[in-house]
């Protein structure tokens, strides 16, 4: 193996994509800009979401329960709410005025007075379920700390305090959400998705260009042109992850624990995975229109079965196996591990060594289809 | 070393498909020899099969002294491909010098002197994607000779090539052989004949004769080397 030859070929990728502003350009913009669009959604509370009143309640002695959990509905970011008759419910539903309808019934107050069981009607509009369940989580929640502090307030059953639960993190706090979550395997999807394209892009035009045929009649090798390969996309992989992990520590406030060092090395193992699938992948493209595709085939896929979003023990069974299929499973593991646990190398190394027996295989296989060319 | 290459009985299948049935070829040191045939002859499989990115089905192939393929004979042997094989992103001093360094070859000397040879000096920092068809084409020899390789193989170089950089290609080519350096070109342009020393005629992958283009026309007995090969075809 002759060293000054992967750094030839690693300095050659290098030049082309220097030339080639706007892919430059693309590789910091495209992870930032949606990295950042996912801060702002994923870090917001919903806001403002129109909710209709159905206040029907008489109360008991001129105090009105249902009318305090009204005022305090009023008084919440999460909801503008518009009072209603009852029979106005569905035609606001209908209308798009209201996303949800609360119904408070004559007997509320009283019912509740008498300690007997009562409900309050939600009347959700239920087209979008994300909606629906965001007024399901809020308006309990909202009417769990009012009917709490009433119970406290009326010192009911003799003072007995309604019990609260006060939850304790093992990691992360009661900070931690969804974007401290996915911004760590955010890093491990850009460097496989850029990474994996451009390796694609680079073998397709090589071989259509017919350098690759003039590439292999000079005495370098298969394993050396991979690795210079590796090397010069490498660079930028290296670079984009960092710029992406500087964004977000301390433009979208994400808590990292972990030791940057064994980032490091799971990125590098990453990009062996994805550089070998990329040049395996190109063997089956003509043209760059076909390698577009591959976007949907591969890339979509790890996506959403490497646990990204969704964690794999939560999926259905029949899910699961292709799930471990995905290299990027393990990277995203690995990385959250180190990211979100704090977690060194000792406890990620199984996960870099299935890594590894990926790159290996895409080698081989990568191998194979250049016997191909070589016959 | 007797010969810079030589086949031996040397074969080659794609599937069912036989390119090269048999062909046993001797290429003497410092001579520009002519694989000369029709389209589908056999004459880029036999070609790839010298630089070793074809492996012969049967028989031989040597080259250099080294039995084909063969890795380490490669930094001595240019290889120019009918496409320009080129890297139409980076310059023309950046594509000469990436081949250079390919074959370990990286002084900057070396790589000016190449581009000076090709009469691209003036354009040696222009990207190739905005030079002309012509220029790509000057653009990839260069790269073919960069390392001062002992033996060129010419893959239909002047295809597509206009009829003054045509006379200008022949014009290198026997520069380079007055230097000692051994060609092997294809073509199945006649007239190109003419500038090799000996030519071997191919047909439906087999050498159907082989010789100075004089001494081809004299056997055959005919007055032009086209009529010669189709005499030769008959037979």
């Amino acid at each position: 193996m002759d060293i000054k030859r992967i750094f030839t070929l690693a300095g050659r990728v290098f030049t082309q994509i220097i030339h080639d502003r706007r892919t430059l350009a693309l590789i910091f913009v495209a992870p930032l800009f949606t990295l950042s669009l996912a801060g702002v959604l994923l870090k917001s509370n919903p806001q403002d979401i129109a909710l209709g009143v159905v206040n029907e309640d008489q109360g008991v002695a001129g105090f009105s329960l249902a009318g305090l959990i009204v005022e305090e509905l009023k008084s919440s970011d999460t909801f503008a709410v518009t009072d209603l008759a009852p029979d106005e419910v569905d035609v606001a539903l209908r209308a798009g005025r209201v996303k949800g309808a609360v119904i408070f019934a004559t007997d509320f107050s009283q019912a509740i007075r008498e300690g007997r069981q009562t409900t309050i009607g939600l009347r959700l509009e239920g087209s979008n379920p994300s909606t629906a369940s965001n007024i399901r989580n809020h308006l309990s929640r909202l009417m769990m700390q009012r009917l709490a502090s009433l119970a406290t307030m009326a010192g009911q059953g003799g003072g007995g305090l309604p019990v609260l639960i006060e939850p304790s993190f093992l990691y992360g706090g009661p900070q931690f959400d969804a974007l401290d979550y996915i911004a760590p395997v955010y890093i491990v999807f850009f460097v496989f998705f850029f990474v994996f394209l451009l390796t694609c892009v680079f073998f397709l035009r090589e071989r259509s260009l017919g350098t690759m045929e003039r590439l292999l009649a000079t005495p370098i090798n298969r394993l050396e042109i991979v690795l210079g390969y590796m090397l010069g996309l490498g660079i930028f992989a290296l670079i984009q992850s960092a710029v992406v992990l500087l964004v977000t520590v301390f433009a979208l406030n994400v808590d990292y624990a972990g030791n940057l060092l064994v980032v490091f090395v799971i990125e590098v193992m990453l990009m062996t995975v994805a550089a070998n699938m990329g040049i395996l992948a190109s063997t089956f493209a003509s043209n760059e229109f076909q390698v577009v595709q591959f976007i949907p085939l591969v890339i979509v896929p790890q996506m959403l079965l490497s646990g990204t979003v969704w964690a794999i023990e939560e999926m259905p069974a029949w899910l699961q196996p292709p799930a471990w299929l995905m290299p990027m499973t393990y990277a995203n593991r690995a990385m959250r591990a180190v990211m979100i646990k704090g977690q060194g190398m000792e406890s990620i190394w199984g996960d870099v060594l299935i890594l590894a027996g990926f790159a290996a295989l895409m080698i081989a296989l990568g191998a194979l289809t250049v016997r191909r060319e070589v016959k | 070393m007797e010969y810079i290459i030589e086949t031996q009985q040397v074969k080659r299948a794609f599937g069912s498909f036989e390119a090269i049935r048999g062909i046993d070829l001797c290429i003497r040191p410092g001579e520009t020899y002519g694989l000369i045939g029709p389209n589908g002859a056999g004459k880029t499989t036999l070609i790839r099969m010298f630089v070793g990115l074809l492996r012969p089905t049967a028989g031989r192939v040597v080259v250099l002294g080294r039995e084909m393929p063969e890795k380490a004979v490669l930094s001595q042997v240019g290889y120019m491909t009918q496409a320009r094989a080129i890297y139409t992103d980076l310059s023309v001093r950046e594509n000469v010098r990436f081949f250079g360094a390919m074959a370990g070859r990286q002084d900057s000397k070396r790589i000016d002197e190449v581009i000076a040879l090709v009469d691209l000096s003036d354009w040696a920092d222009s990207r190739v994607a905005t030079l002309s068809g012509g220029m790509q084409q000057r653009v990839s020899l260069a790269c073919a000779l960069v390392h001062r390789p002992r033996l060129l193989l010419l893959d239909e170089p002047t295809v597509g090539v206009d009829p003054q950089l045509r006379v200008q290609f022949w014009d290198y080519f026997g520069h380079l052989n007055a230097k000692g350096v051994t060609i092997v070109v294809s073509s199945h342009v006649m007239d190109e004949a003419e500038h090799c020393h000996r030519l071997g005629f191919i047909r439906a992958g087999k050498l159907l004769a082989e010789g100075s283009p004089q001494a081809l026309r004299a056997q055959a007995g005919t007055e032009t080397l086209e009529q010669a090969f189709l005499k030769f075809s008959e037979d």
